[in-house]
């Protein structure tokens, strides 16, 4: 215990000593996870530009422009007859997508058929496109039926009826489709654990690197207590950032936890725990500040695009699902879904932490010998 | 004296292992271990649990069409709205189609029967454009349903307006391509930027500030230019046609322009930047984590529209964002560079701007320190570290 005492002061010592090094537990996270919420803060895109490409210069293709115009995600630039230069305007960015009415639309639709409004949109920006295809979408739909009420009553009086099946769209667990939700709540652990990884690796590193860690480790039978009295500050320090950015989102952002809170904040303890054990694997086995740095740069630096929570992971290549396995991050965001979202049985949430301590049990079994050992090598010392 | 410190810089990146694995190793790794992320194909036919709670014939013929359709495949038939969820949360099933009680009846007395359909939104980008798949199939369905209800009540309202969709450039749209061309050139930048500022620290944290002359300068310069010229080529000509996303669209010289001119500016912030660091494991430790905000500043995932004012200004100062949106605009788009300006301009500002800095900061135009300090300024720090541990 005193090992662990003792190790736990002389690191916030040290931390308390070094601006940098203080700086990346400290406001340089916070920075960076301020700037996330900031860019996803407005949650659902409003206004996106789109060009209205109108053949038809009726009255009935005016009011679907006029009509397009009003719906929230979608704000109509221009309106011009030309296709091509309409494109210009998507190669520029300054818009995402062109509706096309062509000409005839409305003589084909007082006739009674089908007038087709083709949507172009550019699959180079999914996200911008996607949300403005569901409104370009809904908006046409609406006025479709507006019109048929229009025209079966001017044919048959009696006999207008709506048609006979209607869609209602629903998303569960997310209904407000709101991408700050589904972004950031895993855009900061991503972060954050990507900072704490860096944080702990350095400071295991850091003692073969100064040639510390003979002084430090000296002695034998404390050397467990003392490596988990330097890691403890570092827990601490990640567990505080933890809860700064879940109150963040499930307080003042509105997106209350439906699942339990408990489940949450102990997945987030043990998977710091799980990437400490890793980074003690890292440094033990190469003994170089440098290389464990660059190593759980490639490790983990990727994690966020390998979690399967943003695209589907089970229908990629093998090596990538698992890649995507023994990241404890995986895990954590299973059990994050699970519990902040849908409500998901607690028992399963236990389960994925139950692999996350498997990470911290292999980690701690391939790491600690080599860093302990390592401490009575004054030859691997100081390597850059 | 430029060519000699064009190849003293190359020696320099060589002779230590670090650097070289991040400036010459780490982008060949990630353009084949990051594009595996991405190789999951979009889900042709979503997979769906129907729940119906009508159990009349039109709901079972319902329910047989929605199987038969293009967008969608019935993995599941369930006996409540709770059951189905559970599939949706196992990941079994994407979206669940409930046909409520009443609808076989509404639908013969000439009303309109309520179809929900719920896709799971705690994956809203894999599932939002998918879901308006599916409901736009169920829509058509529709018109085949009422063909019972016609025989009775005479036909219902046609549809006046059906909407085609059609996908402009990246019109493959596999989850790959929307994300990975634009992600290469945030590799291209950190591993350039933290590269460099990693053979910078080393050398300052060997012999103190270091300034050089100008044609030194230059000639460092031009070194980490040609190798990130080479690195943007890499990506756009072989990786991109090797993972098939779209390339090419856009014409050669434009190509190089931008991409030299995105090179240009990530090499003089890093210039810039490089010269602030003081420790040789500084940078590494940045370009971990500051990767994922520097790429959602991009605007390629997350609309610039949808930024607060102020941000949409701020991104501007990483050569990411201007690099990724010209790269995707020539590479996709097959954009003209007269509509690419306000992003070329940009770079050539930040170029300007960055490259000022690190003149002020690393050039001495009365002579400054040799050549030889350039490689050398490992083995000093090795030095430094050993007379140290002789002095402790």
């Amino acid at each position: 215990m005193r090992a662990f005492a003792s190790s736990f002061v002389r690191e916030l010592d040290f931390l308390s000593r070094n601006f940098w090094d203080r700086a990346m537990v400290s406001w340089f996270p916070a920075m960076l996870l301020g700037i996330l919420a900031w860019v996803f803060g407005a949650g659902v895109v409003r206004d996106l530009p789109i060009v209205l490409v109108d053949q038809d210069q009726t009255q009935i293709s005016r009011e679907l422009g006029l009509r397009l115009d009003a719906a929230p995600a979608i704000h109509v630039v221009a309106s011009i007859l030309d296709f091509g230069e309409a494109k210009q305007f998507v190669q520029a960015r300054k818009a995402y997508v062109v509706v096309l009415i062509p000409s005839g639309a409305s003589r084909e639709i007082l006739q009674g058929n089908s007038a087709a409004i083709e949507v172009f949109y550019n699959a180079s920006y999914s996200t911008a496109s996607g949300a403005l295809l569901r409104d370009v979408n809904s908006v046409i739909e609406d006025y479709s039926a507006k019109l048929a009420m229009r025209q079966t009553a001017a044919l048959q009086p009696s006999g207008v009826r709506p048609p006979p099946i209607k869609v209602q769209s629903t998303l569960l667990f997310n209904p407000q489709r709101s991408y700050e939700f589904q972004l950031v709540s895993l855009l900061h652990p991503a972060l954050l654990h990507l900072a704490f990884m860096i944080a702990v690796t350095s400071a295991l590193g850091r003692e073969l690197r100064d040639r510390t860690i003979g002084e430090w480790l000296c002695e034998r039978w404390s050397t467990v207590p003392a490596i988990a009295g330097k890691i403890a500050p570092y827990i601490l320090i990640f567990m505080g950032w933890s809860l700064v950015v879940t109150v963040y989102l499930a307080k003042f952002r509105g997106w209350p936890i439906q699942g339990r809170v408990s489940l949450l904040i102990l997945a987030y303890l043990c998977m710091y725990t799980a990437y400490s054990a890793i980074a003690l694997a890292l440094v033990g086995v190469t003994r170089s500040m440098m290389q464990s740095l660059s190593v759980a740069g490639i490790y983990a630096g990727a994690s966020f695009a390998f979690t399967g929570a943003i695209f589907p992971i089970q229908s990629a290549s093998g090596f990538a699902r698992v890649w995507s396995q023994i990241l404890p991050f995986t895990w954590f965001t299973k059990v994050l879904n699970g519990q902040w979202s849908m409500a998901g049985p607690p028992e399963v949430a236990i389960g994925y932490i139950g692999i996350l301590c498997l990470f911290t049990g292999l980690g701690t079994l391939i790491g600690l010998p080599g860093y302990i050992n390592a401490a009575t090598q004054p030859a691997v010392w100081g390597r850059r | 004296m430029i060519a000699r410190a064009f190849f003293a810089t190359f020696k320099a990146i060589l002779s230590d292992r670090p650097a070289f694995l991040l400036l010459g190793v780490s982008f060949v790794l990630y353009s084949f271990f990051y594009p595996s992320a991405y190789t999951g194909q979009v889900a042709v036919r979503l997979p769906l649990v129907v729940v119906d709670l009508d159990n009349s014939a039109s709901s079972r013929s319902l329910a047989v069409k929605i199987g038969a359709t293009q967008q969608a495949r019935v993995v599941a038939r369930a006996p409540s709205l709770n059951e189905a969820q559970i599939l949706l949360e196992d990941e079994r099933a994407t979206a669940i189609v409930l046909i409520p009680s009443g609808f076989g009846d509404e639908i013969r007395a000439g009303g309109q029967g309520v179809v929900s359909l719920y896709g799971n939104g705690a994956y809203l980008l894999r599932s939002g454009a998918a879901l308006s798949g599916v409901a736009t199939s169920l829509g058509a369905l529709a018109v085949e349903s009422a063909k019972d209800q016609a025989r009775t009540l005479g036909a219902p309202a046609a549809n006046p307006l059906k909407v085609i969709e059609r996908p402009l450039f990246n019109t493959r749209e596999g989850y790959g391509s929307t994300v990975v061309p634009g992600v290469v050139f945030l590799i291209v930048h950190q591993t350039l930027l933290m590269g460099l500022a990693l053979l910078a620290a080393t050398l300052r944290e060997a012999q103190g500030r270091t300034k050089f002359p100008l044609r030194t300068f230059l000639g460092i310069a031009l070194a980490f230019f040609v190798l990130g010229v080479a690195e943007v080529f890499y990506f756009s000509g072989f990786v991109f046609w090797l993972q098939d996303y779209p390339r090419g669209a856009g014409r050669l010289g434009d190509l190089l322009l931008s991409g030299g001119l995105f090179v240009s500016a990530t090499i003089a912030g890093a210039l810039a930047l490089g010269s602030f660091f003081r420790t040789r494991e500084r940078p590494v430790q940045i370009w971990i984590i500051t990767s994922l905000p520097i790429y959602f500043l991009s605007g390629l995932s997350w609309p610039i529209e949808a930024m607060p004012h102020w941000l949409a200004v701020f991104r501007r100062l990483f050569p990411t964002s201007s690099g990724i949106q010209v790269m995707i605009g020539l590479n996709q788009m097959g954009a003209p560079l007269s509509n690419l300006w306000p992003d070329l301009a940009n770079l050539f500002g930040l170029t300007a701007a960055y490259g000022v800095i690190a003149v002020c900061r690393l050039v001495d135009f009365s002579g400054g320190a040799g050549l030889s300090s350039l490689t050398k300024g490992r083995i000093a720090l090795s030095q430094k570290a050993l007379s140290g541990a002789d002095e402790r």
